[in-house]
């Protein structure tokens, strides 16, 4: 011990930290100053959740923000989700004589190309890659993520290299999206594994406006414009787009207040006011296609199969109070499973108001009364019970929770809050493992709902989760899916939109409103509520002061 | 027919080099149904969590039930579980590692293009670790008692308990969004992949990724130093005048560093692993990031090539550890 303390004071080096040590930290700060560069059409950089699987948009999931880029549709959503042609000349209708249909039940429709568009090697685009498209996506040799339509196509002739005329074995009411993801280049993937064929998944060939100059794994992708882009050579005015890989929310954010991303797309809500407090950035705000809600579990919980208790627990929920108070406002509420920037919403359905007097009487009527101090409310001595499953790490929806296990216990419901984690509650979902979900669906651009109410589309033949059985629903719906003439399925759908109200299967909250950052010198920008995401027009985004 | 049977120390002490060799080759040999039971805990672990590979498709409206069936039975998930752990293993054990479910892509393809990204942070985590954790222990076992000393031991002490997440994101906000000084995160700019660049990139991951295990090995080294300090070699050789510094470095560092060698690598092999929030914060393109990526979309062929060559190298840094310190330590030999 006294050898340590007589040791102590004399084998430690002492001095000044050397200059040489600040020096350098001197350079490497202030080589980082001039690193942050702003928005201009030289370089945009993208801060961006995620990094993808792969850049074919057949094989992609959800998002294709970068895939639109490169890759353009025979059609496209615009920011009202109207179905807008790009490398079709126009959308076939039945009115411009675009859509056929056929006496055994058929329908052909005619896709008109427009001329002199080639792929970015310079090859021209022609209805043969259409026709090659629907013959990979129906061969059993490739994976795409969906091949909803085309397994209803039986052939597809092309009389002309600019006309492709697809048959289908049935009416098929979303064909004019059908094509919406564009097309594969037969000249590159014809005889190949597409599933492995990384040359084209990771840097597809398309005739948009950007290709992919780099993809560094795990960091970024390089999107740069192409020469003489056919909406015209001085399209796009950008002329980089980087997409850098941030998956941590928190980080984005910072990297926007650092100046080292210029665009965050999709914030959270509960991030909102944070962002919009950064110099030279601004929240765009757009309705979305998706709306979030509580999903009751018929089969799961007797209760829920009296349409008085779900229309109780409907009007027992201050969903005013939720967006006023949680979403800051941000989003509007709904009442229905279709969104108004469907051209098939209507918001003439039955609403439910906030009144917890009125839930009181329905589950006085429906047999459930209060039995105990509390008001806890019981039928032939079953309580109503039952448990609110969402997403943990999900703060929105965690205070959501929150709020709806104290509304609902107000009318006399015991309700349980079960957080599980993002990976795990789609299963218990999809195997119906629950009482009741509160999550959200993003809806098809296309307005059909069948998948989420019809009576033989519970799991695992579809989405049906509420576990509704109503054939006089469910025979609309299939109505509606048959119906080609937009004018009568609108009235089909307008019709199911009433009945899915009346019968109150789940508990619509308010719309999933997307939220973008984006510089605030940035014009052109016009955000989209589709899958298709906020790219789809980046040809006319400029940066101008 | 052997040229050289001993190592010889400087001491003149020495014993023969086969008895290591054949304790390597006989950990080696433990390793291999070792490694076999870890495959089949972690293969029936990541099939019992709920979830699979194409549950990502489950909110996508635009993929239908037939279409989650379809990709199921494409990805062989339709088979019994034996079946698909005989077929992983027989393809794993002939070096067919498989293909990732999420891009299709080979999964060693995917493995090796994160490896230089995680060599580099955990490298230079793990210098400036050691060369920390030498310094704090040395210090606070020089000047014990002293209010230098304890405040160095206290700050060791925060530093275990520092939440690494939390920590990332303040540093972050300091030294990226109020002063600027660094870049917040990712590798390095773009257009810029100079040195110096690189270096800037590295700084605040490296530290955060250091500050936590230098916190623990200044405590475990401080201990060690302490214990050998008190030792009466040591006092012999100071009252045969040999000088501090010498004194420190040549006879107590020594032997304190000796119990040190297998933490610190054991570590080292599960910081190669474990960086995982680390490079989340700072979107590090690493193996930690691979991993968390992988887990959510339960890409059992990527996660299985993954927990297998992470298990190897725990077991084969716990041999090299083990081996390092008979060798080094002559009382442990036989």
């Amino acid at each position: 011990m006294s050898v340590t303390r007589r040791l102590g004071s004399r084998w430690i080096p002492r001095g000044r930290v050397p200059g040489r040590a600040w020096l350098v930290l001197l350079c490497l700060t202030n080589s980082c100053r001039e690193a942050a560069r702003g928005p201009s059409n030289d370089l945009l950089i993208v801060g961006y959740d995620r990094e993808p699987d792969t850049l074919n948009r057949f094989s992609t999931h959800i998002l294709e923000d970068i895939e639109t880029c490169v890759v353009e549709g025979l059609t496209t959503n615009d920011e009202q989700m109207n179905v807008v042609p790009l490398l079709a000349r126009e959308v076939p209708t039945l009115d411009n004589g675009g859509v056929r249909m056929r006496p055994d039940g058929g329908m052909d429709v005619i896709w008109r190309l427009r001329p002199g568009i080639r792929w970015h090697d310079g090859v021209p685009f022609t209805s043969a890659d259409v026709a090659f498209t629907v013959a990979a996506i129906n061969s059993p040799a490739y994976k795409p993520e969906s091949t909803d339509g085309f397994d209803r196509i039986a052939s597809v002739d092309t009389p002309d290299s600019l006309t492709a005329v697809v048959h289908y074995r049935e009416a098929y009411a979303p064909y004019a999206l059908q094509f919406v993801r564009g097309a594969l280049p037969r000249h590159v993937l014809e005889g190949r594994d597409i599933d492995r064929a990384a040359d084209y998944n990771r840097k597809p060939l398309g005739t948009g406006p950007y290709r992919v100059a780099e993809w560094k794994t795990g960091e970024y992708i390089l999107l740069e414009r192409v020469p003489h882009y056919w909406q015209g050579d001085s399209l796009p005015k950008i002329k980089q787009i980087l997409f850098r890989f941030v998956t941590n929310t928190t980080t984005r954010i910072n990297q926007l207040k650092a100046g080292e991303v210029h665009v965050v797309a999709l914030l959270p809500m509960d991030k909102y006011r944070e962002v919009t407090g950064i110099p030279g950035i601004v929240v765009r705000k757009t309705m979305g296609n998706g709306y979030e809600h509580v999903t009751l579990n018929e089969r799961r919980v007797a209760a829920f199969a009296d349409v008085r208790v779900r229309r109780a627990l409907t009007h027992a929920v201050d969903r005013e109070e939720i967006v006023r108070t949680i979403l800051d406002g941000l989003a509007p509420v709904v009442h229905g499973p279709i969104q108004p920037v469907s051209w098939a919403f209507t918001d003439s359905v039955r609403r439910y108001p906030f009144d917890p007097a009125h839930a009181r009487a329905l589950l006085d009527s429906a047999g459930w009364h209060a039995t105990s101090a509390g008001g806890l409310r019981a039928r032939d001595g079953t309580p109503l019970a039952f448990t609110l499953m969402t997403q943990a790490g999900f703060v929105i929806r965690e205070n959501v929770a929150q709020v709806l296990q104290r509304q609902w216990r107000d009318v006399g419901a015991d309700v349980k809050v079960q957080l599980v984690d993002g990976t795990a509650i789609s299963t218990k979902w999809f195997s119906g493992d629950f009482d009741a979900m509160l999550h959200w669906w993003q809806l098809p651009a296309d307005p059909e709902v069948t998948l989420f109410f019809a009576a033989d589309r519970t799991p695992p033949a579809g989405r049906n989760i509420n576990y509704l059985v109503d054939s006089a629903l469910t025979t609309v719906l299939y109505a509606s899916d048959r119906t080609v003439d937009v004018v009568a399925r609108r009235r089909l759908l307008v019709r199911a939109q009433q009945m899915i109200a009346e019968l109150a299967p789940e508990i619509p909250l308010y719309n999933v409103t997307r939220l973008d950052a984006v510089p605030a010198t940035l014009r052109g920008f016009k955000g989209n509520p589709t899958n298709t995401g906020i790219f789809w027009n980046v040809h006319q985004w400029e940066v101008r002061p | 027919m052997h040229a050289c049977l001993y190592e010889c120390s400087p001491e003149g002490r020495g014993r023969p080099l086969n008895t290591i060799a054949v304790v390597a080759l006989r950990r080696l040999l433990q390793a291999v149904p070792l490694l076999l039971l870890i495959s089949v805990v972690v293969f029936v672990l990541l099939h019992a969590a709920p979830g699979g590979p194409v549950e990502i498709y489950l909110s996508n409206p635009n993929v239908r039930p037939e279409d989650i069936a379809r990709l199921r039975m494409s990805l062989g998930l339709d088979r019994p579980l034996p079946v698909q752990y005989l077929s992983w293993l027989g393809g794993f054990v002939r070096g067919e590692w498989g293909y990732s479910f999420a891009d299709g892509r080979p999964v060693a393809e995917r493995l090796l293009e994160r490896v230089p990204a995680t060599l580099e942070l955990v490298a230079t985590s793990i210098a400036i670790a050691l060369v920390a954790s030498v310094g704090i222990a040395v210090y606070g076992a020089a000047r014990r008692k002293t209010v230098g000393a304890r405040a160095v031991n206290s700050l060791a002490l925060a530093g275990i308990s520092l939440p690494v997440f939390w920590f990332g994101l303040v540093l972050q906000l300091v030294f990226a969004v109020a002063l600027h000084w660094l870049p917040s995160s990712g590798r390095s700019s773009f257009g810029d992949a100079g040195f110096a660049d690189r270096l800037r990139h590295l700084v605040l991951p490296a530290i955060v990724l250091a500050a936590v295990h230098a916190a623990a090995w200044s405590r475990y080294l401080g201990a060690s130093v302490g214990e050998v300090m008190r030792a009466p070699f040591v006092l012999v050789a100071r009252s045969r005048g040999v000088a501090p510094m010498p004194l420190m470095l040549r006879h107590v560092l020594r032997n304190a560093l000796l119990p040190f060698l297998t933490v610190a690598l054991l570590d080292a092999a599960l910081m190669v692993s474990g960086a995982v929030v680390t490079e989340s914060v700072f979107a590090w393109p690493g193996l930690g990031g691979l991993f968390t990526e992988a887990l959510a979309r339960r890409d059992y062929a990527l996660l299985m090539a993954f927990l297998m060559v992470t298990s190897t190298a725990v077991i084969v840094l716990n041999l090299v550890a083990d081996v390092a310190y008979r060798a080094l330590d002559p009382r442990t030999a036989g």
